[in-house]
């Protein structure tokens, strides 16, 4: 009973600061219409900004605890309302979740950048008034606890008064129902949704500097995954609910607490140990079976910015067999290291080649991606190994491979039934809290499970020695352990299946699947089972990016159990293919170009540099490469809200001219064509033939538009919007401007009576 | 026997209530109209009988059998299609894809009567005079012809009952007229058609029964002739004073 009184005091405790954060992101969100994802991020910055200037700079703490809360936090959130979640009005769901995220990895590169750069100081925040502690119910409490509790207090009840006693409330609880009538009534949304994150932000950075000490040292990623936390407690209150979300941060609290007390702090069930680290993320899952169902939603903005065009199979099947040409043509040029860079490329399109089925047909959201590729690994592995244990095969087998691809489905359509009801906003984060629970139960899992199933003993090795190693295939008598042909062999992967997404999404079923996207009420009303579809292509998604995982890991060959399964990896990969362009199966290529480009190339070349020239070595290693490497990939997200369609659609925008001259097109690339001959043959070199091909492909489109500029008119006016009023002002009228009205105007023109005679 | 049946539908979204004890019925082979100023409740009914709300009271039958409580989709194998006041459209899609996509939808639940979509999707396009529009995205044609693309969805799936949200507007003087006939011809041969509509010549032409809704409830029914008498719908429409 004393054991239960204590764990309870310390569960109030923890559950209050969760409450401080949760409610931040509630009131966020209730305003602007924006899941916060960067919340966390957000607290651990001031977390780090407070640290700075109390133990740092020595400021009073009274001082540095206004500073950050009241000045350094706000100012951020103000900031980031501004630059970013201003643009992303009229956006889809899932852009409106992918710039948070790259404000998240912005935020959390950006912190790494100042504080971790020079990997040498541990920052230990200390608790205000140190170990002082008082006796409550026979369990010492911290004063710095009592804050904690104390000032959820005081937050819970300023909220109320604010949202419900003041104008500036009514205001921000009226932004979202209906920003229009609002206006029209005088309110000003967009003032209320900056004092909306000026007060989250706020919050969040209280949640963060409460919750630093927790950890003796303080780890970015680690205490920015603990304000994750929080969300739980926000979804109990339904995103909206004050009151609840405080039941909601108790009830974590309190259950993280009795978990320590009956597991005896973990020791009790070795298997289980993590689970205190995923217990917020099973009780998320509770949480969104606990909702209630969506009203079926029409589409609420009647169009959004983003559009996708699809290419023909034929188009798709050229593509593909350029694809495959390109990179055979290019890896002959390639030295060894820089092979395996285009190869892990590869790898990475691969996985991000699921999303275009998932996100960028069917609108819905997956963020753990790699988490799948960690089950389909396992499962992979598992298999080939046999129940024995020892790894003797040195080809990954066929069997395998289609195995991890079934448990992938099947894990992905069980994980998503909950969701499936709800929003695509709630599926997202079902999936994120289904990477953290996998993560912390299966991938760092340390025991080896011995299962007895029918008198069938066998043993199962998660990450047991901390890496797994995958084989890659031995097929056809070709050795794809050899990089090269390992390179060729995920290149024509990506081309089949890129080809036969195009070929789905031109089928009946695609068809099915982007009007789901485009209206669940309309469908429903058409008596299509929306439920079913979602489950489907999730499962088919799932799949595919399990097969995507097992290239990704056989290019690794070896996988250790920290390589991006803790969520922050397939966060990247989510934002970065929805900035390649979501909708495209070229989207995905230019995804695992980028990621790896930042992620492998780009640190390489700074470290190279710096090597080169050690009295720069501070320049190019610590300040451009660590920006590169934490705060680039980011920066390229929040560009998102501006070009929601993704860079695929830039630059086929770009090359679009070359389609109506053919004979200067096919001039170019017989050039290109050329030029690999003679890189090929040794005559020019490598670079040469790089910067040559860059620089034709930045130019020659220009070329081509300037030399031909009379056909392309036409088209320039369409698509910038010639002003039709000055149209037989400024120039003569002319015939096809006939048609150019009638397009603008939607008159058919004399069809039209030819049609409806006929009916 | 009416084909649709509302029975004392009512609906409150918290406090407010949006539907009251709300009777209305429609007949195959007839046009029903429902009329009503805004915000009388007409496309919350709607929302009602097609399952995208579920009716805080009373039952909707569909030939005799109920069909409350079931979700959107099975009400729309039983054979009920509507259009939408504020478009919704499959904005990733042609004209042409639009509404050969309900075709494809329908082909999945109805196994044993499977058309041909393509063919069927012609014969549409033909019959909404949208041709010339068929392989134009839906997002840059004009309203009114986009409100003829939802119709023509609608209509792929053969339904038994079509409850069209003001279909009208944004169609000129000829193209309404034209869209009268096309009315009376599917009625013709047996769908039974609800329409809400704003265009009261439109409505007086071509239902042959009206039903009138205010603040929530049903305040006149009757045929046209009757309707454009009646003291109350007079009242709702031109306001209490005009009785003075």
């Amino acid at each position: 009973m004393q054991d239960f009184l204590a764990y309870t005091v310390l569960g109030i405790c923890l559950g209050s600061i969760y409450a401080i954060a949760a409610a931040g992101l509630v009131v966020t969100y209730s305003t602007s219409g924006v899941f916060n994802f960067a919340h966390g991020a957000v607290a651990t910055a001031s977390a780090l900004v407070y640290w700075q200037l109390r133990f740092d700079w020595h400021v009073p703490a009274l001082i540095a605890i206004l500073l950050t809360v009241g000045v350094v936090a706000p100012l951020l959130g103000v900031l980031l309302e501004v630059v970013v979640i201003r643009g992303l009005r009229g956006t889809s769901e899932v852009t409106r979740l992918v710039t948070p995220i790259a404000v998240l990895l912005a935020v959390t590169g950006g912190s790494t950048w100042l504080w971790f750069s020079n990997n040498t100081r541990a920052i230990v925040p200390k608790k205000f008034f140190g170990e002082n502690n008082v006796k409550i119910l026979g369990q010492a409490v911290y004063y710095h606890q009592l804050i904690g509790v104390g000032l959820s207090i005081v937050i819970a009840a300023a909220l109320y008064v604010l949202l419900f006693r003041t104008r500036t409330g009514v205001t921000m609880r009226a932004t979202v129902d209906d920003r229009s009538l609002l206006m029209l009534n005088g309110g000003r949304p967009d003032r209320a949704s900056l004092a909306s994150w000026a007060i989250g932000a706020s919050l969040a950075g209280l949640a963060g500097v409460l919750l630093s000490p927790v950890q003796g040292a303080l780890q970015i990623y680690a205490l920015t995954l603990l304000v994750f936390d929080a969300y739980t407690a926000a979804i109990g209150g339904r995103l909206r609910s004050v009151p609840m979300t405080y039941v909601g941060a108790m009830v974590l609290g309190l259950s993280r607490l009795y978990f320590d007390w009956i597991s005896n702090a973990g020791q009790r069930w070795l298997a289980l140990r993590n689970l205190r680290n995923a217990l917020p993320a099973v009780l998320l899952f509770v949480a969104l079976l606990l909702l209630p169902q969506d009203r079926l939603r029409g589409a609420i903005i009647s169009r959004t910015r983003e559009r996708f065009h699809v290419p023909s199979i034929r188009q798709a099947v050229a593509w593909g067999g350029v694809l495959i040409a390109v990179v055979y043509m290019i890896q002959t040029l390639m030295s060894g290291s820089a092979v395996i860079s285009l190869a892990n490329a590869m790898a990475l399109s691969l996985m991000a080649i699921s999303l275009v089925l998932l996100t960028g047909y069917a609108g819905e959201i997956n963020l753990a991606i790699f988490t799948f590729a960690g089950i389909a690994l396992i499962a992979a592995w598992q298999f080939d190994v046999g129940p024995r244990g020892l790894a003797t095969k040195t080809s990954l087998s066929v069997p395998a491979i289609l195995m991890a691809i079934c448990v992938c489905a099947i894990v992905g359509g069980l994980i998503a039934l909950p969701a499936l009801r709800l929003r695509g906003l709630y599926l997202g984060l079902a999936t994120f809290a289904f990477g953290i629970i996998v993560n912390q139960l299966v991938i760092l899992q340390t025991q080896a499970l011995h299962a007895n199933i029918l008198g069938f003993k066998f043993t199962v090795n998660f990450f047991s020695t901390g890496s797994l190693t995958m084989p890659r295939p031995h097929w056809f008598g070709i050795n794809f352990g050899d990089q090269r042909n390992f390179l060729m062999l995920m290149t024509v992967m990506f081309a089949i299946i890129g080809v036969g997404l195009i070929a789905l999404r031109r089928s009946a079923y695609g068809r099915m699947v982007v009007a789901m996207k485009d209206s669940p009420a309309a469908c429903a009303t058409l008596g299509l089972n929306i439920t079913r579809l979602k489950l489907g292509v999730f499962m088919l998604s799932s799949g595919i990016a399990g097969l995507g995982g097992l290239m990704w890991a056989g290019q690794g060959r070896t996988v250790a159990n920290n390589t991006g399964f803790d969520g922050f990896a397939s966060l990247t990969l989510f934002m970065i293919a929805v900035v390649g362009g979501i909708g495209y199966v070229s989207g995905a290529l230019l995804a695992g170009i980028f990621l790896s480009l930042l992620s492998v190339v780009m640190p390489n070349i700074w470290l190279k540099l710096g090597h080169d020239y050690p009295s720069l070595h501070w320049l190019f290693v610590s300040v451009i490469g660590n920006f590169t490497k934490f705060v680039g990939p980011a920066l390229i997200g929040i560009g998102l809200g501006k070009n929601p369609s993704g860079i695929a659609q830039q630059i086929m925008d770009g090359f679009r001219p070359l389609r109506k001259t053919p004979a200067a097109t096919g001039a170019w690339v017989a050039g290109l064509v050329g030029l690999w001959v003679l890189a090929w043959r040794g005559v020019i070199g490598n670079w040469t033939f790089a910067l040559t091909v860059i620089a034709s492909v930045v130019l020659i489109p220009l070329l081509i538009k300037s030399l031909f500029a009379e056909r392309f008119a036409g088209d320039a006016r369409a698509r910038h919007g010639e002003d039709l009023d000055l149209i037989g002002l400024d120039r003569p009228f002319r015939r096809s401007d006939r048609a150019t009205f009638d397009n603008a105007l939607g008159i058919v023109g004399p069809q039209v009576e030819v049609a409806d005679g006929a009916s | 026997m009416a084909l649709l049946e509302c029975r004392g539908v009512g609906m409150r979204f918290g406090g407010a209530v949006a539907l009251y004890n709300v009777d209305v019925s429609a007949r195959a082979g007839a046009i029903t109209g429902l009329i009503g100023p805004n915000g009388a409740g007409k496309t919350t009914l709607f929302n009602c009988i097609t399952g995208l709300l579920q009716p805080t009271s009373g039952t909707i039958e569909l030939e005799g059998r109920e069909i409350t409580g079931l979700a959107p989709f099975k009400r729309a194998r039983w054979g009920v299609a509507r259009t939408f006041q504020r478009l919704e459209l499959f904005t990733s899609l042609s004209v042409r894809e639009n509404i050969r996509v309900a075709g494809d939808i329908r082909n999945r639940w109805a196994r044993g009567a499977r058309v041909d979509p393509r063919a069927e999707t012609d014969h549409v396009l033909q019959l909404l005079g949208l041709t010339a529009l068929a392989d134009r995205d839906v997002a840059e044609i004009p309203t009114g012809m986009a409100r003829r693309v939802e119709m023509g969805r609608a209509l792929m799936t053969r339904p038994k009952i079509l409850l069209l949200d003001e279909p009208a507007s944004g169609q000129d003087e000829r193209e309404t007229e034209e869209f009268g006939e096309l009315l009376l011809h599917l009625c013709d041969e047996g769908t039974a058609i609800l329409l809400v509509e704003h265009d009261v010549s439109l409505v007086m032409k071509v239902c042959s029964l009206i039903q009138v809704l205010d603040f929530g409830s049903i305040i006149a029914a009757g045929t046209p002739a009757e309707i454009q008498t009646d003291q109350a719908v007079l009242d709702a429409y031109l306001g209490e004073e005009q009785k003075a």
